[in-house]
């Protein structure tokens, strides 16, 4: 346990060295970068073997102010969760060596330094925590010091505007989590993640909805996700990469920390997280796709991911309800899976988005195009990425969905109606897959195929060197883990040893299939490599001409008739109307020789828009108190005289 | 041995089906129709070409009809050629194998993007939706089977068991999977009424037109891939209505693929007697597939 905060320290560290040496540039991000690096490389190393082979971790704890007692415990669940938080910093770290390349902005690069390593430790105390005191001021921690990264461009108005509505939903997320706690605390007199099994099954539930708000606004499952794609867009992208990558499945961890605590015996915990992650999953991606600006689009699809998490975590709490072994089993290690792969590939994204942006100097997918020439490595990174998170093999978001889809198909063969949820899950997880490829091929094909859509393009080059190697650290990642999953999956099986049920189910017997999965994709690289020599050979001594793209005969193509990301997104989101609302602005074509016309069209978040509606009314009608606030002091005395009185009445 | 043999015939013979389809068309036209070799003539005279290749393409471009090639072929190699084990097998392996096909799609997709052309986008717009759709009435249909046999692979659906066949006990709620997969056939091989193979330059099409810049060696392995994989939607319909059952293998075999070419007749009489529909209709004619596939799970729930 101590090997895990001298990690912290040096992790701390690096980031008050960042805050110290801020006028010497390079010199600070290099000390930095590697004080952080070595700290996270410790972490690693104390993390990885322990969590293979389980070995337990002693628990320690800390007077803190005299009342409180800040105990930390490290199980293979927190282990696993470290995992991404020491893997994804240090690479996100070393991206921005090249990303935060402007000289002038030295003190506020040193000041983001110091809140990134702030929010490293910060999310690692999270998961190390044993109590809720400890968990709740680590949470804080971790919800401020990511505000404080989220404004690094904090003179534009839109960025301040997000990290505004950031910071609401943290803290009224926290909120929720501290009304979760005492309403434990009221039963079980114990600060501690054990001990709650004495508590009614009624306030368990009630305990566990408020988690699901408190962790679901920091994880962004649906109704809570409206910061998400405003906070990421005004965020620098290895901040988006660290935030969307890991800081948000820190409200997964919570979720599933206090699952375990509550061991809850009902199957409706499992449904309930089931039908959420659903509606997450599904109109995450809808929203998505329905996006102009690619860290937007991004964002929506973090919020897809936790639902597939969700979903995940789901079948596995309805395993543990009906004693389906099998499903937790692989309900529990396909979403925490899919929790370490989300953190690659998502961070991945957002690297290639920050780079795309750095060099074009624009985010709206539709005014890009033919990046792939301009920035290959970067492109092809994007590529993997894009495979990566539509869940197709031969790469890692496949593992992970597929053993949500094993565990789910198992539970079919529940009695009754359960095996409703099942379905649910199975359908929903290939709706999911399907809309995330259509959304890829959609970012992908606007934004690095095809020609550029804009003169200003040509100006656009690779971006800097260590921002591609992390890329392709993390592209490289993907695939191994796509063709030999053996170990992850391992390791996955093993941090969901923690739930009781599935710590005596016998892992090995399905060690097989992983062996199946990996020898199929391996054979498909194979046949994909035979089919690429055969094609060689075949065009082995032949001249192949290059001209323009056959425009069916018309003389006059022009950039402006490519397909845009819009028009491509259309047709689906008319099919899922009722919960997206198109605004379009379009005032058709009059004359019979046209002027200039304007097409403008808005894929809505019915979500967003409701919640605004609601808080607006809320606003308005406080409004109409506004005159006791009236900045007359000697009332205001008044008023605190009146309340005393009344409470020495009633008290 | 067997198995390899089987396999083998299989793919030799992929070419020659959708002969059959051409051959139906004509002749209810009135016409004489191709011959029968037509696209293993066509085959040879595309490999023997060369390509012209757009200056707006990049790698990506080429690697399409690789992708989708090589995705199609995985996919023969893991089904149970008239009821004779596969070469690959393993319990889940449907699941993997359809997210195959979605990674040979993507790429095609990709490819018809890349070309620049408004035309390959639409085409590409249309088929990423309908195949979103498609998917999930394929996993309807997996789930159905699993309610039916608790089997995650084609191996263990068909091969040395006639339990998922419309002459077995639970017939009648596999005529509903039946009239499911049928439409996931036409639409995911772009078969009347979801799309329209015959046209090359209208907008009306979805398959056709994402191809559109593709030439020589290129196109031809994008349709061997098409071949294989309309091969592999046949041959599952078939494996599930197949009323005969021999002892003898080589006359199982036979009758399996006159079962085969009988699902083929049916697409050139489908394709004979209607025209494809609009595009708006298109999703609800997907959609209907999997509400009948969803019905069947429900008629499930009261016990087997």
């Amino acid at each position: 346990m101590e090997t895990l905060f001298v990690a912290l320290a040096l992790i701390l560290a690096g980031g008050i060295a960042g805050l110290c040496l801020a006028r010497q540039f390079t010199f600070m991000k290099l000390v930095t970068i590697a004080t952080t690096s070595v700290g996270c490389g410790i972490g690693l190393v104390f993390t990885l073997p322990r969590l293979l082979s389980g070995v337990a971790v002693p628990a320690v704890s800390y007077r803190w102010l005299h009342i409180f007692t800040l105990s930390f415990r490290v199980d293979s669940i927190s282990l696993f969760f470290l995992l991404p938080i020491f893997l994804i910093s240090p690479l996100a770290l070393l991206y921005s060596f090249h990303y935060l390349g402007n000289r002038e902005k030295k003190i506020r690069a040193g000041a983001n330094y110091f809140f990134f390593a702030v929010l490293v430790a910060a999310m690692a105390l999270v998961v190390m925590a044993a109590d809720m005191i400890t968990f709740l001021l680590a949470w804080e921690i971790m919800s401020l010091s990511s505000f404080f990264l989220v404004i690094y461009d904090y003179q534009k108005k839109a960025t301040r505007q997000a990290g505004y509505l950031y910071f609401i939903f943290a803290q009224g997320g926290a909120l929720f989590l501290f009304a979760a706690c005492a309403l434990i605390y009221s039963y079980s007199a114990s600060f501690t993640f054990t001990g709650f099994v004495a508590i009614p099954d009624l306030v368990k539930l009630s305990a566990f909805l408020l988690v699901l708000c408190g962790c679901g606004s920091k994880a962004g499952v649906l109704p809570l996700h409206i910061w998400l794609p405003y906070a990421h867009p005004a965020a620098p992208s290895h901040v988006s990469a660290v935030m969307s990558g890991v800081m948000i499945k820190m409200g997964i961890y919570g979720i599933v920390r206090f699952y375990l605590a509550l061991a809850p015996t009902s199957a409706v915990f499992g449904q309930i997280t089931i039908v959420l992650g659903a509606l997450s999953g599904i109109l995450g991606v809808v929203y998505a796709l329905g996006q102009h600006d690619i860290k937007r689009l991004l964002a929506y699809h973090s919020v897809e991911n936790i639902g597939i998490i969700l979903l995940g975590l789901g079948v596995g709490m309805l395993g543990v309800a009906t004693g389906n072994k099998t499903m937790a089993a692989f309900g529990f290690a396909g979403g925490l899976l899919h929790v370490f792969n989300h953190s690659l590939f998502k961070s991945l994204l957002f690297m290639g988005a920050g780079a795309l942006i750095q060099q074009t100097g624009t985010a709206m997918i539709d005014r890009l195009g033919g990046l792939l020439k301009k920035m290959p490595l970067t492109g092809s990174c994007f590529l993997v990425g894009s495979i990566s998170i539509s869940g197709m093999p031969p790469f890692n978001g496949f593992i992970s969905e597929f053993l949500i889809y094993y565990g789910a198909f198992y539970g079919l063969s529940l009695p009754g109606i359960s095996f409703i949820f099942s379905a649910l899950v199975i359908i929903s997880l290939a709706i999911i897959g399907g809309l995330a490829a259509a959304c890829f091929s959609k970012v992908m094909g606007i934004v690095f195929l095809g020609e550029p859509r804009d003169a200003s393009l040509s100006a656009a080059s690779e971006a800097g060197g260590s921002m591609i190697l992390t890329q392709f650290v993390l592209a490289g990642a993907c695939l191994i883990i796509g063709v030999w999953p053996d170990y992850l999956v391992r390791a996955a099986f093993q941090a969901s040893r923690a739930i009781p049920l599935i710590a005596e189910f016998e892992v090995a017997q399905f060690m097989p299939l992983m062996v199946n999965i990996s020898r199929t994709a391996a054979l498909f690289l194979f046949l994909l490599i035979m089919v690429t020599g055969f094609r060689k050979l075949l065009y082995a001594g032949k001249d192949c001409p290059q001209t323009g793209t056959w425009g069916c005969g018309f003389t006059q193509p022009t950039v402006r008739m490519q397909y845009t990301g819009t028009s491509y997104a259309d047709s689906i989101l008319d099919f899922f109307q009722p919960f997206v609302w198109i605004r379009k602005k379009y005032a058709g074509i009059g004359k019979i020789f046209p002027g200039s016309i304007s097409y403008d069209t808005h894929a809505e978040d019915v979500f967003a828009n409701g919640l605004s509606l609601i808080a607006c009314s809320i606003t308005s009608l406080l409004g109409r108190l506004h005159w006791i606030q009236h900045g007359n002091i000697q009332l205001y005395i008044a008023y605190i005289v009146m309340t005393i009185i009344v409470l020495l009445a009633f008290f | 041995m067997e198995a390899i043999l089987s396999f083998c015939f299989a793919v030799l013979l992929a070419p020659l089906f959708p002969v059959v389809i051409q051959k139906v068309k004509a002749g209810i036209a009135g016409k004489q129709g191709p011959p029968w070799l037509i696209n293993y003539y066509t085959v040879v005279k595309l490999l023997r070409k060369g390509s012209v290749y757009s200056t707006s393409t990049s790698f990506v471009f080429k690697l399409g009809p690789v992708v989708s090639l090589a995705a199609s072929f995985l996919l023969l190699l893991f089904f149970p050629w008239a009821g004779r084990a596969p070469l690959c097998s393993f319990h889940g392996d449907v699941i993997m194998l359809f997210y195959i096909m979605g990674l040979g799609r993507f790429f095609t997709i990709l490819a018809a993007l890349d070309t620049a052309s408004p035309f390959e986008g639409m085409g590409a717009a249309r088929e990423a939706f309908f195949s979103v759709l498609a998917e999930a009435t394929i996993f309807c249909i997996l789930i159905l089977f699993f309610r039916l046999t608790g089997s995650l692979s084609f191996a263990e659906f068909f091969v040395d068991t006639h339990f998922l066949n419309l002459m077995d006990t639970h017939g009648a709620l596999l005529l509903l999977a039946v009239v499911g997969l049928y439409i996931v056939m036409l639409t995911e091989n772009s078969r009347v009424p979801v799309d329209d193979p015959a046209t090359h330059l209208e907008l009306t099409m979805i398959h056709e037109v994402m191809i559109l810049d593709h030439s020589g060696p290129d196109l031809a392995l994008i349709e061997i891939g098409a071949w294989f994989k309309l091969l592999f939607y046949a041959a599952f319909l078939s494996c599930i209505v197949n009323p005969f059952q021999v002892d003898n293998i080589f006359l199982n075999g036979f009758l399996f693929y006159v079962v085969v070419v009988f699902v083929y007749i049916t697409i050139g009489v489908v394709e004979s007697c209607m025209a494809r529909y609009k595009l708006e209709v298109v999703p609800k004619f997907i959609l209907k597939a999997s509400i009948l596939v969803l019905f069947g799970i429900i008629l499930t729930i009261g016990g087997l």
